[in-house]
């Protein structure tokens, strides 16, 4: 699979991973990665913040509607 | 989270649920006050009832229906919501809750009680305390003592099991907990209500029984073993009774 942002800037550049929300194909220049919390539990018992994250990879688009506030 | 964090949660969500909850029950009582009784005189009408019988209970039942609901979906993350010291023990006895955490959520739940009935009496007035009795509850006319721990044992058991069925088991589908649970109390103060109350806990109790203590010099303390050994008992047994047919 090939970058599709790059695609789009006629670049031919290989995908290292999918957006986790549309799917697309993207390269290292053009991801987000972020680190989400993760939580484990809930009523009746206290909800507990646990230690590993999820890795979490957008592409820039979905990265920037997300954060668009 | 903090075991002071999780118990001032404790504190707010019981305080919630005996200020609506049993506020209902003394604004019930206020509503119905001069309501002639009916003819022959019925031993059960003690003003609940006298308006719109059972449909009163109902209105009592969903105004702590809607505030263990809100509680549940407001804090249940932070502290469990447990709101009742008989779901709380009921917990540690089948090792889900840590024992260090036992007492202070307790403390928490029979503090929040009794705020919320002194700022219910501050809210509305010394009516509240001298009609409404603060909501508190008692066994009805000709309603033993062995009789009214049996129906809050009846009425928790089903408190309980819904708890194990729709939160504990993690089989349960999420996000119902709080509706489910809320209306399970709604309907078991409506169907039980007129027997002893419908408590299902001991802190629930306590509250209301301080507040007329203090601020009405009236004692219903002679009741309150009912309020303690009934929840407790029938939490217990359904949370073990559920281990037992949910288990391999």
């Amino acid at each position: 699979m090939k970058c599709y942002m790059c695609s789009l800037e006629k670049k031919d550049t290989d995908a290292v991973a999918i957006c986790i929300v549309c799917g697309m194909g993207v390269c290292m220049d053009h991801l987000v990665r972020e680190e989400v919390e993760v939580w484990e539990g809930g009523y009746p018992f206290p909800a507990k913040k646990l230690k590993r994250k999820l890795p979490r990879i957008l592409c820039k688009p979905c990265y920037s509607v997300y954060h668009e506030v | 989270m903090s075991l002071m964090k999780r118990s001032l949660a404790e504190l707010v969500g019981t305080f919630v649920l005996v200020y609506f909850g049993a506020g209902a029950a003394a604004i019930t009582l206020m509503i119905a006050r001069g309501a002639s009784p009916p003819s022959p005189p019925n031993p059960f009408n003690i003003g609940i009832g006298a308006l719109g019988g059972l449909g009163d209970w109902f209105a009592i039942g969903m105004a702590f229906a809607i505030a263990i609901a809100a509680s549940i979906y407001a804090l249940g993350r932070i502290s469990g919501a447990h709101l009742n010291p008989a779901v709380t023990i009921a917990l540690w006895a089948t090792k889900r809750f840590p024992v260090k955490d036992v007492g202070p959520y307790i403390v928490a739940q029979i503090t929040g009680a009794s705020l919320a009935s002194f700022l219910f009496a501050a809210t509305v007035g010394i009516d509240a305390v001298s009609i409404g009795g603060l909501g508190a509850t008692a066994p009805f006319p000709g309603i033993t003592y062995a009789q009214a721990i049996l129906a809050e044992a009846i009425g928790t058991f089903l408190l309980m099991l819904t708890i194990m069925g729709v939160a504990v088991d993690e089989r349960a589908p999420p996000g119902w907990a709080g509706l489910i649970i809320g209306l399970t109390v709604g309907g078991i103060i409506t169907t039980t209500g007129n027997i002893a109350g419908a408590s299902l806990n001991p802190a629930r109790t306590f509250g209301p029984y301080l507040g007329d203590y203090i601020l009405g010099q009236s004692s219903l303390w002679h009741f309150f073993p009912i309020y303690i050994v009934g929840p407790i008992a029938g939490a217990l047994v359904a949370a073990f009774l559920y281990d037992y047919l949910s288990g391999d």
